[in-house]
């Protein structure tokens, strides 16, 4: 129990050093929000007095201080742009990145460790090149290709799909099958060399001579030694994935957080950069807890770290 | 076989897709409505801000022409034309305005009671401007000392200092005088008195026309080839603008697509940094200009009806009308000759800065490879939207390539080029400074302002990029605008084909 409440301080800690790090580096780069904010046109007493009207004007410790004092409130602030109060920026956009997410994730898994199986159980074989050969070809595609393709051959040549955007429940298949098949592609190729390694230890042999039947001696021996690197990976990549697959979002149409994220760095708009950089970094502590945790139940001997 | 029992788990998931996405069917064309079907429009960006008060972004700009009306605009020469009122100068601090006696009532929800326009309403909206601190067109209406309405149809403005150019910043949409007292959210819920109100502001944003309740809806799609691909498959009607010329010349072979083009008024120039010393010479500047061959670039990469530019201004806008400069010729040897002349060892190193976008990192190649016969080796650096016009706007660079959007009056000569216009007291960002100029721009000469600058070169002039509009056979009633606003929504009607 010790060691959870030692995570879990820790991952306070790396939270901390983000909105730290996130504040000064956005005081840091070129840019003054008073200025995107009135123009270039604006007089200097204008712009002094929105400057102190926004607190901008005090010490940075004492902006930072005011900063989590209204995010222990729940408060993000509001776009400079759009006025638009970030929460409910962040209420839409981040679910929509958390279901492409996940069903990438579905789609990665269910395709990349049954074919890594597959190619593992047929090692040198035909079918086992034929598979590292799709699965390398496909790892090599980048999004804003494959992206396109997929929407030429399913949308415009067949018209099974829309081309983009999320007007529809259908709009979500061809962006998470961009995403998932990138992801299959890294899985078949884990799962095959880590399966590789334990289907020769001894109490596989020791399984099958118990006449335990092929697909426990895989299924319940086999991929569960296999899987801790299965697991990295795929917390890697959940991580990146709802961090917001900036390309993938922007040819789909797709209103996620990396879309925001870029789309508020590139106009300036501080306080919904700060805003969606805490998101992505809750989002990467939150998976790495998922991880460890799924790390002990694959394998107890693993203890948290601490 | 082993193997392929492992294998069921992949097949049903792949399967699963498939007949996920059969059964739903496609998502093309929106559904009728019982006003008719609805209009869909892809745009690159989506409008930032409805408050007429707050928008600065072209998009936002073009959304509310059509929501609101204002005071003025401007006729096909760029002069101002009564548009909800006329004027009389009574002096250059004051001017009176009449409302037309038809007018429209604003386009209300339906909870609150709609009223016609009056002179109120134009009081609040422009009195509002003194409350709000973080509005970019404060600083515009500045000058405002008093706002005296005489009755429901006249209004005085009152300046504080002369300004006779003062009709034509009057653009601001009019909002309804009940509404700015309780402070409503215009930005996202806006209340006009124009032809289109908004319905709904969700991963579209839908409008719909008064007179017949015809729907349009604004999708955005940034990529340019997803626009593309959304047209030919029909889940839009209509895109206008912002495309690469292969994607254009794709859409013309295409028979379901009807392609229409206009000439365009938006100015694309190099910037040059008057302060750096190589680039004060006159002769550097003029051998930069006769370094690019700028109709071989339009004739390749450009939309149809792009014109050579000699000024910011177009040959048709009112102070051009007998004026028109001739375009700086292609003639790298001249440019080479000049450079010499003006003491440069070649080849002459210059960083060129834009942004990220894919057509103007092509162009600066284009204008890299054509400068090269010139001697003069350009440096591209292409950066992020921010930290490029960051760069600008500080001074930060020796040359960088932009466009001026919806420029209508002479008045940004002043703001470009006088010497009294450095940021942040206006938009000289390359710091020109001449004594001549700022002369001519006192008695506001306009004709000799543009010679002086066509000959001075603080800008090299490119060309206003022709306007094009791209839409399925059953979308009639839409022509590109030279300004490239979207007013034909007013009228863009889908015709069944059978």
């Amino acid at each position: 129990m010790t060691s959870i409440f030692k995570q879990i301080s820790s991952f306070a800690t790396v939270i901390f050093g983000v909105l730290l790090l996130t504040f000064l580096l956005i005081h840091l780069v070129p840019g003054d929000p008073v200025e995107v904010m009135l123009g270039e046109s604006a007089s200097t007493a204008d712009r002094d007095m929105l400057r102190a009207d926004l607190g901008l004007n005090q010490p940075v410790v004492t902006q930072f201080s005011r900063y989590l004092i209204k995010l222990a409130h729940g408060d993000f602030g509001q776009s400079i742009h759009t006025k638009t109060p970030i929460i409910e920026m962040l209420k839409t956009r981040y679910p929509a990145t958390v279901k492409l997410a996940l069903l990438s994730l579905l789609i990665g898994i269910s395709i990349g460790i049954p074919l890594g199986i597959f190619a593992a159980l047929k090692a040198n074989h035909w079918q086992d090149i034929v598979v590292t050969l799709v699965s390398v070809r496909l790892s090599a595609m980048p999004a804003f290709w494959l992206g396109p393709m997929l929407m030429l051959i399913f949308a415009v040549w067949l018209g099974w799909l829309p081309v983009s955007g999320m007007e529809s429940n259908t709009s979500i298949i061809l962006p998470a099958l961009t995403l998932g098949f990138g992801l299959s592609a890294i899985l078949t190729r884990m799962t095959r060399t880590s399966l590789l390694e334990v289907l020769n230890d001894d109490y596989i042999r020791t399984a099958r001579a118990k006449g335990l039947t092929e697909k426990t001696v895989i299924l319940r021996h086999a991929l569960r030694a296999a899987l801790l690197p299965i697991i990295t990976i795929v917390g890697l990549q959940m991580g990146s994935l709802l961090a917001g697959t900036v390309i993938t979002e922007t040819i789909f149409s797709w209103d996620g957080i990396g879309r925001l994220l870029v789309e508020s760095i590139e106009k300036r708009d501080y306080p919904v950069t700060q805003a969606c950089v805490l998101v992505v970094a809750l989002s990467y502590v939150l998976v790495n807890f998922v991880t460890d945790v799924l790390y002990r139940m694959a394998d107890p001997r693993v203890k948290f770290a601490g | 076989m082993r193997g392929l029992t492992l294998l069921k788990p992949t097949l049903l998931a792949i399967v699963l897709v498939i007949c996920f996405s059969v059964a739903n069917g496609s998502a093309t064309s929106s559904e009728p409505t019982s006003h008719g079907r609805e209009i869909i429009f892809a745009i690159g960006q989506m409008p930032l801000n409805l408050d007429p008060r707050y928008a600065t972004d072209a998009a936002s700009e073009r959304v509310n022409r059509l929501i609101y009306q204002s005071l003025v605009d401007f006729d096909q020469h760029s002069r101002p034309t009564p548009s909800l009122a006329s004027w009389l100068v009574l002096s250059n601090r004051e001017f009176q305005f009449t409302l037309k006696a038809k007018r429209s009532a604003f386009n209300t929800p339906t909870k609150i009671r709609s009223t016609f326009l009056n002179a109120r309403d134009v009081k609040a909206t422009y009195d509002s401007f003194t409350n709000l601190a973080d509005s970019p067109h404060a600083a515009e209406f500045s000058n405002i000392q008093e706002i005296v309405v005489l009755n429901d149809d006249t209004l005085i403005f009152k300046l504080k200092k002369d300004d006779a150019n003062f009709p034509t910043k009057l653009l601001i949409g009019i909002l309804p005088a009940a509404l700015v007292e309780k402070n409503h959210d215009f930005s996202h819920h806006p209340v006009g008195s124009g032809s289109i109100q908004l319905l709904d502001w969700g991963n579209k944003l839908t409008l719909q026309r008064v007179k017949d309740g015809q729907r349009i809806s604004l999708l955005e799609v940034k990529d340019p080839t997803v626009r593309v691909l959304k047209l030919l498959h029909g889940e839009v009607d209509l895109l206008q603008g912002e495309l690469p010329s292969e994607l254009i010349q794709h859409l013309e072979s295409k028979s379901e697509i009807t392609l229409k083009n206009s000439v365009g008024a938006n100015f694309s120039y190099l910037g040059l940094n008057m302060q750096d010393p190589i680039l004060q010479s006159l002769k550097v500047r003029q051998a930069i200009a006769h370094a690019i061959d700028r109709e071989t670039i339009i004739a390749k990469v450009m939309t149809r009806q792009t014109r050579l530019a000699s000024a910011i201004l177009p040959p048709e806008h009112y102070t051009n009308h007998k004026s028109a400069l001739p375009a700086y010729d292609y003639n790298p040897k001249r440019a080479r000759r000049l450079l010499l002349e003006a003491g440069v060892q070649l080849p002459l190193k210059l960083v060129y800065k834009t942004s990220t976008d894919a057509q103007r990192v092509r162009l600066a190649t284009i204008m890299q490879a054509q400068m090269a016969e010139a001697g003069i080796d350009l440096e591209i650096r292409s950066l992020d939207w921010g930290t490029f016009f960051a760069d600008v706007k500080q001074g930060n660079f020796q040359l960088y390539g932009l466009t001026w959007v919806g420029i209508k009056t002479p008045e940004i000569y002043r703001k470009v080029f006088g010497s009294d216009s450095f940021p942040p007291h206006g938009f000289n960002r390359g710091r020109f400074s001449d004594a001549s100029l700022d002369q001519l721009l006192v008695v506001e000469n306009w004709p000799a302002v543009t010679k002086r600058i066509h000959a001075q070169l603080p800008y090299i002039p490119l060309w206003y990029e022709g306007q094009f509009a791209a839409m399925r056979n059953n979308i009639i009633h839409f022509t590109p605008k030279t300004d490239g606003n979207w007013d034909d929504l007013a009228k863009i009607t889908y015709r069944k084909v059978h």
